[in-house]
Parts: structure tokens; C-alpha cells; sequence
């Protein structure tokens, strides 16, 4: 039968992919959206563990996880507005001003790709006599 | 190349170190998903080269596939063909895929959906674990408020494409190795932990043995006329002696180490265990005593049952000297009953035994509220 460390066995690896999804991502977004995949592997993980013991309290606690999520998501998504309105991107590395005092600050070294540019639409070269154009066209 | 031969130096060490006693030395059902899925979230994770997609897929195919077999087989449980497990390895299938894609996409409103679809399965395994309260709570508040809340700020924040930050992620190498070496921990740990099957067959050997009428003289160490030095035991004996350590070694991980802590039984059986062992091998196998082997082998598997079933959680505890901890109750295995009123089961526990902490909560909700408007209420001074 399907028991308990199958649905650990899933919490641990929704757990693991949050993880490196905050430690690699730059996007403040997904940054934000693994940490909330993070406390999904947790909740299965509590929900497992009530079932096998057979009472409600590991049901209660992914409740209180669904509720810190939701105040972290409601405070987080308006930090990110207003850090949006100061430099116009949500590139996590132009806020390095706020790390660690006496670490280098990380820079990217190697060139993104260029995306071959597309060929501009051909313009056509006016011909002819442009027709006089009478007063009540416009009207 | 020099990430994946660290990644499998890291691995094969912690393998072996791990698994040093066990006959499968590497352990190839968490070995391989392990490998393959780290391959994969490392191909496809957002570079600055441009790699080809075909490798990651195929990678995580063989994660996945690897994945099924250690499920099914890992933990020593038979699954049988019901629609509950065909369910479980549909929603737990779909959400390691779209964990996976989440983390993956370059586009931050695709990594949202796939979020979505995440919570969903999740909700699968939810209802499966009966708590469908929390299944339609997940789906409102997450699949719901949350994802549209996050599809809002993306929207309201990327006007121009994707970005730089989209296109690159940082120390790719070092995270996927840190994390898929987590993994491995874990799943090695889970697999030590609820795979009883070499316990069981040590005691199933054990009892065969003690209710033998006649010893299998393939057992029996050829008799000497008892000078010179003791014949080693026949290739089987061994077999059987290593089986009943590696048994004994499994169920006695948690027993006290110290010599003097006599306030747990286990520490008592475990040395009787292991003398009833000795006087196997010296006195049965050596000297063909039949009657020590079959009263030994008797003792031998009553002793790892009663320790296999403390660990279990599935003894009971009348015989156990209680800590200062106060009463141990047993805790069983396998899945309880659980009340068919979830949804006012959860109401009363919420509100008798958690009521400071949903009270806390409460305070907490609110208090983020009041935080999210004043921070998101400011106006800059670009706008």
C-alpha cells in the first residue's frame, strides 16, 4: 500500500527543487515562488505524518503554514512593487548594496547572446504625383 | 564537465559512507533518479549557452522512471494495482514535473502557472491523505489568491520582455549539487528507515532454522578430533551470521550506547542477541549441538522481532521501564482511523488545543495586512 515515506519521499524532492530554485533563480518572482514550493514539500510532509498517527494536529500545522504563506506573500509582493518602482526590474543582483560587509560584489562575466537581429520590412520608395486633396475629405 | 564529476565523487562518497554495511554497497534505485534528475535540472536551468533541450529531457525521464522503481520498490511495501496508488503516482508524477519546470522556465508568469499546477497535485495528495478541508483550503488560498496575486505583480512589472536576471541563474553547479546531495540524504535515510525487508528475512531464516527437525549439514563446520585451530564455518553458516548482524545492526540504531544506561531494556537484549550469536557459531555450528542452534535461533528471532517492533513504534510498551519522560504509548503502524468529519474534526482541535496559536495567527494576518498597505501605499518618487 501507498504509506508514509512515499509521500515523504515527494515531499523531499518538492522541498530540494525549491531550493536550488531560490539558490539560482535571480527573478525576485520565482525566487518568491520556490520558497513557497519549499513550504508545499513541508505541509505534504505534516499531512503524511497525521495520517499515520491517526490524529489532527500535523493537519492544524499545514493550516498555520497556509496562513504565514499567505501574510509572507501579501508583505512580499508589495516589497517587490515598491523595489520595482525604485529600479524599474526585479533583478535580484541590483540590490547587492545590502549584502554582507566585506564581500565582493558578484558580477556577470560572461556575455549574454546576442539575438540575431531581424531584417527590416523593405520601404518602398514613393512614385507618382501625391493627389490634391480637397476640403471636404475632411470634413 | 568538471560539475558532474564532482557531483559523482560527491555522491559515491556519501553512498558508501553511508550505506557501509549493507550488501548493496551503491545504491543504485537512489543512485540513479538522484544523478539523472540533478543532469536534468542542470541542463535545463536558464545559461547563457545555449544547451540542447533534448539531454535535459531525456534526463529527467530516467529521474523519473528511476523515481517509480525506488517508490514501488524502496521501501519493501508491495504495491498492489489500486486506483489510490495509481492516483498518488499521478499527482506526485505531475507535481515533480512541474516543480521541476517551475524552477526551470526562463518566463516568470509560466513558472507561476506551473506553480499552480504544483499546488493542485497537491492537493491530489491532500485528499488522499484525508484532509480534504485542507485540500479546498490549498486550492482557494494558494491556487487562488496567491497565484493570481503573483500573475498581478508580473504583470504590473514586466513591460519590456524578459530580462538579464530571466536569462542567467547564479552558481547553477554549486546549487544543484548541494540540493540533489540533500536529496540523496534524505531519500538513503527514508529507505534505512521503513525498509524492514533484510530484518524480516534474517528472522524468517532464524525461525526456519529453530523449527528444523534436522540441521542442514550444509550449516555444520566438519568436526576436528580437537586439536589445532577451529575450522571456519561453511560459506552458508557465514552467510547467515552476517545476515543476523546486518539485521541486528539495523533494529539496534537508536538503542543506548552507553554501558551503564540500564533504564531501556534494548541494551540487555541486544548483548543477549549477540552472545546467543557467539554460542551459535561456537557451540551449534562447531560442535553440532542441534538443540543450541534451534533454542539460540529461537531466541535470536524473538529477540530482533521485539526490538524491530520498539522501532516500529508498534510494541507494546508495558515491558519497557518508562523514561522520566512520563507514559510511552505506542504509536502503530500504518494508517490510523481517522474521524469522517474532517472539516469539524479540524474545528475542534483548531480551537481547543491550538487556540494561543490561532489566536498568534490571527494577530499575525493582521499585522501583515497593515504592513502591505503601508509598504505598498508609498509612492515612489519615479512615479
Amino acid at each position: 500500500m501507498i504509506s508514509l515515506p512515499h509521500y515523504l519521499a515527494i515531499g523531499a524532492i518538492l522541498f530540494v527543487l525549491g531550493l536550488i530554485g531560490f539558490l539560482t533563480r535571480r527573478n525576485l518572482i520565482v525566487m518568491f515562488l520556490s520558497a513557497e514550493l519549499m513550504l508545499q514539500g513541508v505541509a505534504l510532509n505534516f499531512v503524511a505524518f497525521s495520517r499515520a498517527h491517526g490524529n489532527l494536529h500535523g493537519q492544524v500545522f499545514a493550516l498555520f503554514i497556509i496562513a504565514v504563506a499567505a501574510c509572507e506573500a501579501g508583505i512580499a509582493l508589495a516589497m517587490f512593487l515598491m523595489l520595482y518602482r525604485k529600479k524599474r526590474s526585479l533583478d535580484i543582483s541590483l540590490w547587492q548594496a545590502l549584502r554582507e560587509p566585506g564581500l565582493e560584489e558578484t558580477r556577470d562575466t560572461v556575455p549574454l547572446p546576442v539575438e540575431p537581429k531581424e531584417e527590416p520590412l523593405p520601404v518602398l520608395s514613393v512614385s507618382g504625383v501625391e493627389p490634391a486633396r480637397k476640403e471636404r475629405d475632411y470634413a | 564537465m568538471l560539475f558532474t564529476f564532482y557531483f559523482l565523487l560527491f555522491t559515491f562518497y556519501f553512498e558508501e559512507d553511508v550505506l557501509a554495511d549493507s550488501s548493496n554497497d551503491l545504491n543504485w534505485t537512489v543512485l540513479l533518479p538522484v544523478v539523472a534528475g540533478g543532469l536534468a535540472v542542470w541542463y535545463m536551468l536558464p545559461s547563457t549557452k545555449r544547451r540542447p533541450m533534448v539531454f535535459g529531457a531525456l534526463a529527467g525521464l530516467i529521474a523519473l522512471v528511476g523515481l517509480a522503481v525506488f517508490l514501488v520498490s524502496g521501501f519493501g511495501d508491495q504495491i498492489p494495482q489500486t486506483v489510490e496508488a495509481g492516483l498518488f503516482f499521478g499527482f506526485s508524477g505531475l507535481a515533480v514535473v512541474f516543480a521541476t519546470l517551475m524552477i526551470t522556465c526562463r518566463n516568470p508568469a509560466r513558472s507561476a502557472l506551473s506553480f499552480a499546477i504544483v499546488v493542485l497535485s497537491t492537493c491530489g495528495l491532500f485528499l488522499l491523505l484525508a484532509a480534504p478541508f485542507l485540500m479546498a483550503a490549498t486550492i482557494v488560498i494558494y491556487a487562488g489568491a496567491i497565484i493570481v496575486t503573483f500573475l498581478f505583480v508580473i504583470m504590473l512589472s514586466q513591460h519590456g520582455g524578459l530580462s538579464s536576471a530571466d536569462l542567467r541563474s547564479r552558481d547553477p553547479d554549486l546549487a544543484v549539487v548541494a540540493g540533489f546531495v540533500l536529496l540523496a540524504a534524505l531519500l538513503v535515510g527514508l529507505e534505512r528507515v521503513y525498509d524492514w525487508r533484510n530484518v524480516d528475512s534474517a528472522i524468517a531464516h532464524a525461525q526456519q532454522l529453530a523449527e528444523a527437525e534436522k540441521i542442514d549439514p550444509e550449516y555444520l563446520t566438519p568436526l576436528t578430533d580437537g586439536l589445532g585451530d577451529p575450522l571456519p564455518l561453511t560459506p552458508k553458516a557465514e552467510a547467515f551470521l552476517t545476515d543476523l548482524r546486518a539485521a541486528l545492526n539495523r533494529v539496534k540504531v537508536a538503542s543506548p550506547r552507553s554501558m551503564d544506561d540500564s533504564r531501556l531494556t534494548d541494551h540487555k537484549l541486544v548483548q543477549e542477541i549477540e552472545n546467543d550469536m557467539n554460542g551459535l557459531a561456537n557451540l551449534g555450528f562447531r560442535h553440532h549441538d542441534a538443540e543450541t542452534i534451534r533454542t539460540n535461533c529461537q531466541k535470536i528471532a524473538a529477540g530482533l522481532s521485539r526490538l524491530k517492533a520498539l522501532r516500529d513504534g508498534n510494541a507494546s510498551f508495558s515491558d519497557v521501564p518508562r523514561s522520566e519522560h512520563g507514559e510511552v504509548k505506542p504509536i502503530g503502524n500504518g494508517p490510523k482511523q481517522l474521524p469522517a468529519a474532517n472539516v469539524s474534526a479540524v474545528g475542534r482541535t483548531l480551537f481547543s488545543d491550538h487556540l494561543l496559536a490561532i489566536e498568534l495567527a490571527g494577530t499575525l494576518l493582521l499585522v501583515a495586512t497593515i504592513g502591505a498597505i503601508a509598504i505598498a501605499g508609498r509612492r515612489g518618487k519615479s512615479s
